[in-house]
């Protein structure tokens, strides 16, 4: 079975840790269905495959999660997203316009700061046209990959600590 | 830390939930793979609005809660609200501190965590749960080995240490959405 996080530690099939994790079928099933619904869901809604891989890649560089990020920026280099890069790795402060600078924006509140988001910021991503589903969907997404960073982080020292 | 209580806590969403009698047959479906006593809540039912990740994200929160045997449930309340404060979620800190509390009969130790903070915590097994809580949810990117020392050296075997991991990750995540998703009244 494909999944990401044994991709990205370099898991072995059937090493301890992997059969650790099989002890616990439906997290290791769940995990990566919510990875796929949330990166590449069927229907995106409003809310594109590749500006949802930008919002990921955003969240993972906030984290200072560089292996999950490279695996975001990857499926957008798949996607020709040249553009939607750019935006998500500018960590700078300077002012950015337009609809994926504003999603991105959204992403660096409830990656860091989700104590600030307000019924204010909420209605501005209504006014963008992003339906209440929409809205749930980039909160979702944006509010996994922390998921993703600590159980990698978690595991990573289990690891660490099976190899000592 | 006097804003944290394990009295209930009020939580109003941003946008409209989905209300049960026009649920769509695929809002129904991630409803239903979510923890039955929550199901109705509002706050699932505004996740609803997007069935497809609460279906694997209700299902994946169900399993870390709920899954039988390794790191036992009250642990992983203690864990949750450690976490859900270490984010300054309210609502969630108030949830699961009772939830721990209706499990482990420790309300007086719960409380006081909740009052002082965990370094208060004087039983070794909560105080190990409760410091790599913290740490692995504000520095997920400095966590090695040796912050598993101290819960192996509680008696935690690879079960439990995987299942408090999963406990941690997904408090980051629910601590997230629920604070972007609604307002939380503030406590009394």
């Amino acid at each position: 079975m494909d999944d990401l996080i044994e991709d990205l530690l370099g898991i072995a099939p059937g090493s301890p840790l992997a059969e650790l994790r099989r002890r616990r079928p439906e997290a290791l099933r769940h995990a990566q269905g919510a990875y796929r619904e949330l990166l590449m869901p069927d229907d995106p809604g409003n809310v594109s495959h590749a500006e949802r891989a930008a919002l990921a890649l955003r969240v993972a560089l906030r984290e200072n999660d560089a292996a999950l990020a490279k695996h975001f920026r990857g499926l957008l280099e798949k996607a020709g997203a040249q553009e939607a890069i750019m935006l998500a790795e500018d960590l700078s402060a300077a002012p950015m316009e337009g609809r994926l600078a504003a999603l991105l924006r959204y992403a660096d509140v409830v990656a860091a700061r989700p104590a600030e988001v307000s019924q204010g910021t909420i209605d501005s991503l209504s006014a963008m046209d992003l339906t209440p589903r929409d809205i749930v969907a980039v909160t979702q997404l944006v509010s996994f990959v922390p998921y993703q960073v600590r159980l990698i982080a978690g595991l990573r020292a289990m690891l660490e600590e099976k190899t000592a | 830390m006097k804003r944290f209580t394990m009295e209930e806590v009020g939580w109003t969403p941003r946008i409209p939930p989905i209300e049960e009698a026009t649920a769509t047959p695929a809002q129904r479906a991630a409803l239903d793979a979510c923890p039955p006593a929550q199901r109705s809540s509002v706050y699932f039912r505004t996740l609803a609005n997007d069935p497809g990740s609460l279906g694997e994200r209700g299902a994946l929160f169900n399993t870390v809660m709920y899954a039988p045997r390794g790191l036992p449930r009250a642990d992983r309340e203690f864990s949750t609200a450690i976490v859900s404060m270490a984010n300054g979620c309210v609502y969630c800190t108030s949830v699961h501190a009772r939830r721990f509390t209706e499990l482990s009969k420790q309300r007086e130790a719960m409380q006081r965590v909740l009052d002082e903070g965990h370094r208060v915590e004087t039983d070794p097994r909560r105080r190990a749960i409760a410091d790599f809580s913290e740490r692995l949810t504000l520095e997920p990117g400095a966590v090695t080995a040796a912050d598993l020392a101290p819960l192996r050296a509680a008696g935690m075997d690879d079960l439990e240490v995987l299942d408090l991991i999963h406990s941690i990750a997904m408090f980051a995540n629910a601590n997230r959405l629920m604070q972007s998703l609604g307002e939380t009244d503030a406590a009394e």
